[in-house]
């Protein structure tokens, strides 16, 4: 199953599903248990609490289905765990931190019983490294700084919190922090300057009349008129109407950076936590709050550890216990190997069977000219297919080059009048300019048409797994780019019969199809042309792709005689009915999780 | 591909049948046609031949189907009788939209089901075949509304007429821009200085071709009984076409077809007229195409199911069908359809037993190769897309570069080509911040760049490209995978430390291995990896592979 999820859990969520865990422990199977939640949860979410709970032994699935909470060990009572059970949120915990606190400055350790000693040898090496800073701190910390000081990852150092405070060998709590961020105001005086300085920027070394003044919006004038009068920054008089002059200090002013600049510096485009500022830095923000528009804060929920008795207690056994104990039935910490992803294996499958059939790949550049995309294989220039909503074009480059002459004026024969085939063509005037339009390949077909033009050996099998881009919307079935399994073989009395045969070994030896069906269809480039379908043992019938006998007026105006067969295939539709899959978009997940454990 | 709707009773009641929804999907590919759905009596039906315009209705589905399940056989039978109306086409339509050509059709029985035949056949010829009306525009009147002779002319564009849908005088320059087809079609001739107009002999406007019919006699009811129907093009044979098409639906539904007399100046054309085109080839290339062994008159027999007619002469077999068919301009159009009657599943699949040696190209070799030794690194590989966007190639990437551009794009998420792996990595990267660490990743792929002294303008590029992100990953641990992949391609490389955009100063350089090929390596600073939400630190090479 792939996991999806925006948000890891938090430890207030983990807290609320454990509480309710514990209520209705042996009571209810685990969807029931996320519907009884007093507040809604991600499923997803919920399932990696219920996996963690379950890895730290404090739940378990029963044989009738239903979630059980395990956690109760021997000698404890259940009034007490509850009062520990989980993370306390907020100001409640005052007042229990002030008790630990206090114990903690005295140094005061407890004697651990043997239960209470098998803990801290069972602790897993996140967990010490955690536990020895925390003791060394003796103070409280965040899980950043735990982190940081531990040398451990941040995932790492949220999950010892969470176990560490269910082993009460630490004591944990979230606290709502506040962090500051600029307001638009604020980014655009980051940017172009405080009023106050675009304003004295603005004045010159002469009298200037309040009208003349454009440096600021007029609403923001008086504003600024008045703080800078305040300041001594400049003079005033009034004539006709008010006129301004900077003074000395004004000039000064100018030239130095504000705190107020100083700190809109320092916040810039980052969130800074409201207590990592000093007292002086916090009055500098009071008047930049003043400022409509120029701060904002967040709040944020953060978690906090601290160590407790016990904890302070277990620490020398830590130095003395040169090597851990193990405790064999402990989660340790996963590793993965390097892999391939799954849809390039299948990928790389195929080329080796499809080589081992005899075929050639071909050459499949992603930019192509329409040249090959279209003209070769006698699609017209006014067909619907060439149009606008139908395939990319490129806005830059436009057009690219066409190979030799005598081949463009076979394109064009063949199109305008059958050339050297029977066939009467599509009568119309071939155009060179819309022939030599770049794009990006709609069809593999593109790749077997240029291949057509640079020559063909007979007996000869060409194939190329083609990367095509046409103006889809992306949904279950379709994605913006797909892949075509796309070729042709050409020989001496090649038939449609034999192209039917050439089909049903793809279907059967490349898919691992038990079955397969024709039916008649449509290509521009193909007569006879057929859909293949095959029949997979849960899927039902599914569409492979097209084929057909490319058509004479292609392979004859091209100088080859034989009977070309083609084919192409979705490839995408090939490796979800090998994998299994029914999502298209599965196949290039990008989930790591699911690329590392998935498939 | 015209996906078309239909009516299973009427369908069956035109066919002379009725169809289990099996039996339906079996029939319906006589006409390439696929169910593509049913819902009690209301069918959808993808008829995937482009280049059928008569199969585009109820009507010509079942017209073809009677054929192929053996109730009728040959090329379908229509007669036109001798009518007494003449159309007289202007001479100065010439540039503007110069081709006309005119039927009546009475006594046909319009109930609601034929009235929305008429107009879906009217429509997916006029979008599809006539190239949203520009080739072909078609418009169907109450023909006891129409008096008399009829006038094609390039009129004024002040004249005026009420439109369909409104109850008020316009003229014609007023519908171009108030009414909605005037919007959506007036482009094809507002830049005349006169636009088309079709008029009877009381000067009452038929229709303002290809945009509007008038309110007064386009009007179709089911209490309409007989009907004039109006085609104009630029080319007479395709608007001749269209019009036997709509003819043919219509006397199916039991109307008569009248003729009408074409006035170019001197020039009479009597229309429509039902003929038969032919092609001959010889008989022997039904059997070389097909691998099979049938004899003339199973061919013959399997042609008429087929709507055509055949005969051998000597060793050539000629294949006549109906005029309105333009698809098939080839002997192998002829096989195709033969194989079709006699259905592809009866063919027995040949095995090719052709021997070739097969193989891959060098690119596919040594991209492999990398690829397992980048496995070997114990890095995972992941696949992104070769369409990106500018926020995430430019923007987030700290860089102001060209890439190569689509023109249309759907969306602006898949608007440029990719030039480097990177960002597509590091945007793979902050979708899974919430995955265990360290995550390395890699990926193998193509990029493109634009380069004029390419056939297609641009040079495509396979590369490589690692990331390795965990709090204490740096500079000297990708290095260590560089010399690897050096010692491994058995080539040298050289350093130049550079500041790159989106590398922390300092810590990145270019790579200049000995054969050639480029690349860099660095640790992504703060900047970019705030731009893509990044938290924990990623060092990257990037390399030519």
């Amino acid at each position: 199953m792939e996991k999806k999820w925006i948000h890891s859990p938090r430890l207030d969520t983990i807290t609320m599903v454990e509480v309710t865990a514990k209520k209705y422990s042996r009571k209810l199977s685990k969807t029931e248990l996320w519907k009884k939640l007093p507040k809604k949860m991600m499923y997803q979410t919920f399932s990696t609490i219920i996996d963690h709970l379950t890895e730290a032994k404090k739940i378990r699935l029963n044989e009738q289905g239903k979630v059980e909470w395990i956690l109760i060990k021997e000698g404890q009572k259940e009034t007490s765990e509850e009062k520990t059970a989980g993370i306390p949120a907020g100001k409640e915990t005052e007042t229990i931190k002030k008790e630990l606190n206090k114990e903690i400055l005295q140094e005061k350790t407890t004697e651990l019983n043997d239960s209470e000693k098998n803990t801290v040898f069972e602790l897993s090496e996140i967990e010490r490294k955690a536990l020895k800073v925390l003791g060394k701190e003796r103070k409280e910390l965040s899980v950043q700084e735990l982190s940081e000081k531990a040398g451990i990852e941040l995932d790492s150092a949220r999950r010892s919190i969470q176990w560490l405070n269910e082993k009460r060998l630490g004591k944990a709590r979230i606290q709502k922090e506040v962090f500051v961020v600029l307001g638009e105001e604020g980014l655009k005086a980051l940017k172009t300057g405080l009023p106050e300085k675009k304003f004295l920027g603005g004045l010159g070394n002469t009298w200037k009349k309040i009208s003349e003044i454009k440096a600021i919006p007029k609403q923001e004038i008086n504003i600024a008129l008045g703080n800078a009068k305040k300041k001594g920054l400049i003079e005033l008089k009034k004539e006709q109407e008010l006129e301004i002059k900077i003074t000395g200090k004004g000039k000064e002013f100018l030239e130095k950076k504000s705190e107020e600049e100083l700190m809109l510096e320092k916040i810039n485009e980052k969130e800074v936590n409201e207590n990592s500022f000093d007292a002086k830095e916090k009055e500098v923000l009071k008047f930049l709050g003043f400022r409509k528009n120029f701060l904002k804060h967040k709040e944020k929920g953060n978690e906090f550890i601290q160590i407790t008795k016990k904890g302070l207690s277990g620490i020398p056994l830590l130095e003395t216990q040169k090597e851990r104990k193990y405790n064999l039935m402990d989660p340790v910490e996963e590793v993965f190997p390097g892999k391939k992803q799954p849809y390039f294996k299948f990928v790389d499958e195929i080329k080796q069977k499809l080589v081992s059939l005899g075929f050639k790949e071909m050459e499949n550049p992603l930019i192509v000219q329409e040249f090959y995309n279209f003209d070769v294989l006698f699609q017209p220039q006014n067909h619907p297919a060439r149009t606008w909503t139908d395939t990319y074009k490129l806005k830059k480059p436009e057009y690219g080059k066409l190979p030799d002459k005598k081949i463009v004026e076979a394109v064009k024969q063949a199109h305008e009048n059958g050339g050297k085939a029977e066939s009467k063509g599509w009568k119309y005037n071939w155009n060179e300019k819309i022939a030599s339009q770049l794009m990006p390949s709609a069809h593999g077909t593109a790749h077997s048409a240029r291949q057509l033009v640079k020559g063909v050996e007979v007996p000869g099998k060409y194939f190329t797994i083609a990367r095509c881009f046409r103006p889809d919307v992306v949904d279950a079935t379709h994605l913006i780019e797909f892949n075509q399994m796309e070729g042709f073989v050409a020989g001496e009395n090649f038939t449609f019969r034999k192209l039917l045969g050439l089909l049903k070994e793809f279907a059967v030896e490349i898919a691992g199809a038990e079955k397969v069906k024709f039916l008649p269809d449509y290509y521009p480039f193909t007569e006879p042309s057929c859909q293949l379908n095959a029949l997979h043992p849960k899927l039902g019938w599914v569409e492979f792709g097209g084929a057909g006998i490319f058509r004479a007026e292609i392979t004859e105006n091209l100088g080859i005689k034989e009977k070309c067969l083609a084919w192409g295939l979705g490839m995408d539709r090939l490796a979800m009915f090998k994998l299994g899959l029914n999502d298209v978009r599965e196949l290039f997940s990008q989930n790591l999780d699911w690329l590392r454990k998935g498939i | 591909m015209p996906t078309i709707e239909s009516s299973k009773k009427d369908l069956e009641e035109l066919i002379g049948k009725k169809f289990s929804k099996e039996e339906l999907e079996e029939a319906l590919l006589g006409v390439k046609g696929e169910l593509d759905g049913i819902e009690e009596d209301a069918l959808k039906i993808d008829v995937k031949e482009t280049n059928r315009p008569d199969l585009w209705s109820t009507e010509g589905i079942a017209r073809e189907l009677r054929a192929y399940i053996g109730k009728e056989k040959g090329i379908p039978k229509y007669k036109v009788f001798k009518g007494k109306r003449k159309a007289f086409i202007d001479k100065k339509l010439e540039g503007i939209r110069p081709k006309g050509a005119y039927a009546e059709v009475r006594n046909v029985n319009v109930t609601e089901e034929v009235l929305l035949q008429i107009i879906q056949l009217q429509e997916k010829i006029c979008q599809s075949f006539g190239k949203k009306r520009e080739q072909v525009a078609i418009g169907v009147f109450d023909l006891d509304k129409v008096k008399g002779n009829v006038r094609y002319f390039a009129a004024t564009p002040s004249l005026e007429f009420v439109p369909l849908g409104f109850s008020e005088n316009m003229s014609l320059r007023e519908i171009l821009i108030k009414h909605p087809k005037g919007k959506e079609y007036g482009q094809l001739i507002e830049k005349f200085e006169k636009f088309p107009l079709l008029v009877d002999e009381n000067k009452e406007v038929l229709s303002m071709p290809p945009v509007i019919n008038s309110e007064g006699s386009g009007k179709i009811t089911t209490k309409t009984k007989n009907l004039f129907v109006d085609v104009t093009g630029f080319n007479q044979e395709l608007v001749d076409v269209a019009l036997k098409i709509m003819c043919m639906a219509l006397a199916d539904r039991k109307g008569k077809i009248y003729s009408v007399e074409l006035n170019y100046g001197n020039k009479k054309i009597i229309s429509p007229q039902f003929r038969k085109e032919k092609i001959v080839f010889p008989f022997k290339e039904v059997n070389d195409l097909l691998g099979t062994e049938f004899n003339a008159k199973e061919v013959i027999t399997l042609m008429e199911k087929k709507r055509m007619q055949g005969s051998i002469k000597g060793k050539n077999l000629t294949a006549e069908f109906g005029d309105y068919r333009k698809d098939i301009i080839h002997p192998w159009d002829v096989i195709e359809e033969i194989a079709i009657a006699f259905d592809y599943n009866k063919l027995e699949p040949e095995a090719l037993n052709v021997f070739t040696l097969g193989s891959v190209r060098e690119e596919t070799n040594k991209t492999k190769e990398t690829r397992e030794l980048c496995v070997g690194f114990g890095l995972q590989e992941i696949a992104s897309n070769h369409l990106s966007s500018k926020e995430i190639q430019r923007k987030k990437m700290n860089l102001n570069e060209d890439f190569v551009e689509i023109a249309n794009p759907v969306s602006l998420n898949w608007e440029i080509f990719r030039k480097n792996l990177l960002p597509e990595s590091l945007d793979f990267l902050s979708k899974n911040k919430n995955t265990s660490f360290p995550q390395k990743i890699f990926e193998v792929g193509r990029t493109i760049e634009l380069n004029e002294r390419k056939e297609t303008g641009v040079e495509e590029k396979w590369k490589l490209c690692i990331c390795v992100s965990h709090s204490k990953t740096n500079f000297n641990e990708v290095k260590s995978i560089l010399e690897a992949v050096a010692r491994e391609r058995k080539t040298g490389f050289k350093l130049k430390e550079e500041r790159i955009a989106f590398f922390e100063e300092g810590k990145s350089a270019l790579i200049q291995f000995n054969s050639g090929k480029k690349g860099f390596i660095g640790e992504v600073n703060e900047k970019v990896l705030g731009n893509f939400g990044l938290e924990t630190k990623v060092s990257v090479i990037e390399i030519e592979t």
